[in-house]
């Protein structure tokens, strides 16, 4: 009888000292859930409620480009070379055309080895999207622009046309443009926070609007100039031996002036 | 069952589980900032996005607030394992709690100064997740006792 009295006594001591042990776990845990429900709540709601709105991939009305000035001051194209340099190679370019990514991987190196290195001329990209056959087009011409934004604008244009084939045809490219980014050094979290906004939409937007008004209607489009004040022509012909030919005859064209400079 | 699975769970570790819950969300609103998820950071009268914006803000190519996110994780996983029954008396976790909070302070120390100092900046979040392991690192003191007391029980 007092065995099993003594039985009973370990078993119910047992059981409290299990109690006393597993109460506060479970009000503990329940805590715990309670803060990462809340924190779950909170963070969602403010990373949700700052969220960028939705990235911008197709053009945009920008006021004001029925005046040519207006115009030509918020479409700037991207320049490499000196601002000084005696003649101009524009390029309206498209970065879903496959003839624009040809000819910006052979043709362009060589033209700014001889001509922009040289300080003969200065090289400027202007974005010309053509989004009703090219629908990741627009978006990729924003992403290069935020990589202008931190001086990285070349570098990041070549990595986007060498892997055309991989994004061109995306649903949503926006990642595998983000991933270049990281390829050419950008930082990633201002560069992210620049392509998945409608940055540089309106740039973008302007600089296509400026290739319309212009009469342009493919890509790549080249035009070169020389001299103050010249007209830029449009070449027919935009392998390296015509551009070449080009711009060497305007540059013999331009008058020396006395101290011997163009 | 042992003496130390029938032990009470110690209230420190359950402080220092809840708390490194709460740093785990801060340093992730601060490290989805950084890595673009969202275009702002809510900050009322400080200076967050110069602080997040800021050189400092990375260790190279790593956030500064992915790290913190990281540390709280260890910290929070460190706690409820040592609240099991079977570690609560044991001196590797009092021991890893206690260092691990301990560099965290340091680290949340040199970030203050940085932002004092040298960004002229200050942001409510990093204040909060300084707040908040200077916190952990007290809830962990009772660590050296239970450690001192399980090396001088014969």
């Amino acid at each position: 009888m007092s065995s099993r009295g003594e039985k009973r006594r370990a078993e119910r001591d047992g059981a409290a000292s299990t109690g006393s042990g597993a109460s506060p776990m479970r009000k503990f845990y329940w805590a715990l859930g309670l803060v990462a429900v809340v924190g779950v709540a909170v963070v969602g709601y403010a990373v949700g409620s700052k969220r960028l709105g939705r990235v911008a991939t197709q053009p945009v009305n920008v006021p004001g480009l029925d005046d040519m000035t207006t115009l030509v001051k918020k479409a700037q194209g991207v320049t490499m070379g000196k601002p000084g340099a005696p003649a101009t190679i524009a390029e309206f370019g498209d970065f879903m055309c496959p003839a624009c990514r040809d000819f910006d991987l052979t043709v362009k190196p060589e033209l700014i080895r001889q001509f922009v290195e040289t300080g003969k001329a200065k090289y400027i990209w202007y974005d010309f999207p053509l989004v009703s056959i090219h629908p990741n087009s627009f978006v990729a011409a924003r992403a290069a622009r935020c990589a202008e934004d931190q001086g990285k604008f070349w570098q990041y244009q070549n990595v986007v046309y060498r892997n055309q084939a991989r994004w061109d045809e995306l649903k949503s490219p926006v990642a595998e443009l983000l991933s270049y980014g990281d390829s050419v050094g950008a930082d990633p979290g201002k560069f992210a926070r620049c392509v998945r906004s409608d940055a540089h939409a309106g740039l973008v937007s302007a600089e296509m609007r400026l290739a319309t008004d212009l009469g342009l209607n493919g890509t790549p489009t080249i035009m070169v100039s020389a001299g103050s004040g010249s007209m830029p022509r449009k070449l027919e012909q935009i392998d390296f031996a015509s551009i070449k030919a080009e711009l060497d005859s305007l540059l013999d064209s331009i008058p020396v002036k006395a101290g011997g400079g163009r | 069952m042992t003496r130390s699975d029938r032990a009470d769970p110690p209230t420190s570790r359950m402080v220092v589980a809840i708390l490194s819950m709460v740093g785990f969300f801060v340093a992730f609103y601060l490290m989805a900032y950084s890595l673009g998820w969202m275009g702002s950071l809510i900050c009322g009268i400080s200076s967050c996005e110069t602080v997040q914006q800021s050189s400092y803000s990375k260790i190279g190519p790593v956030p500064v607030a992915a790290i913190g996110a990281a540390g709280y994780v260890v910290l929070l996983v460190l706690a409820v394992l040592g609240l099991q029954p079977a570690r609560r008396a044991s001196r590797a976790i009092g021991g890893l709690l206690l260092a691990g909070a301990a560099l965290g302070v340091a680290f949340s120390a040199y970030l203050t100064w940085l932002e004092v100092g040298v960004i002229h900046a200050w942001c409510i979040w990093c204040a909060t997740s300084a707040t908040i392991i200077t916190l952990i690192f007290l809830a962990t003191l009772p660590e050296v006792g239970r450690i001192r007391g399980r090396r001088e029980a014969p």
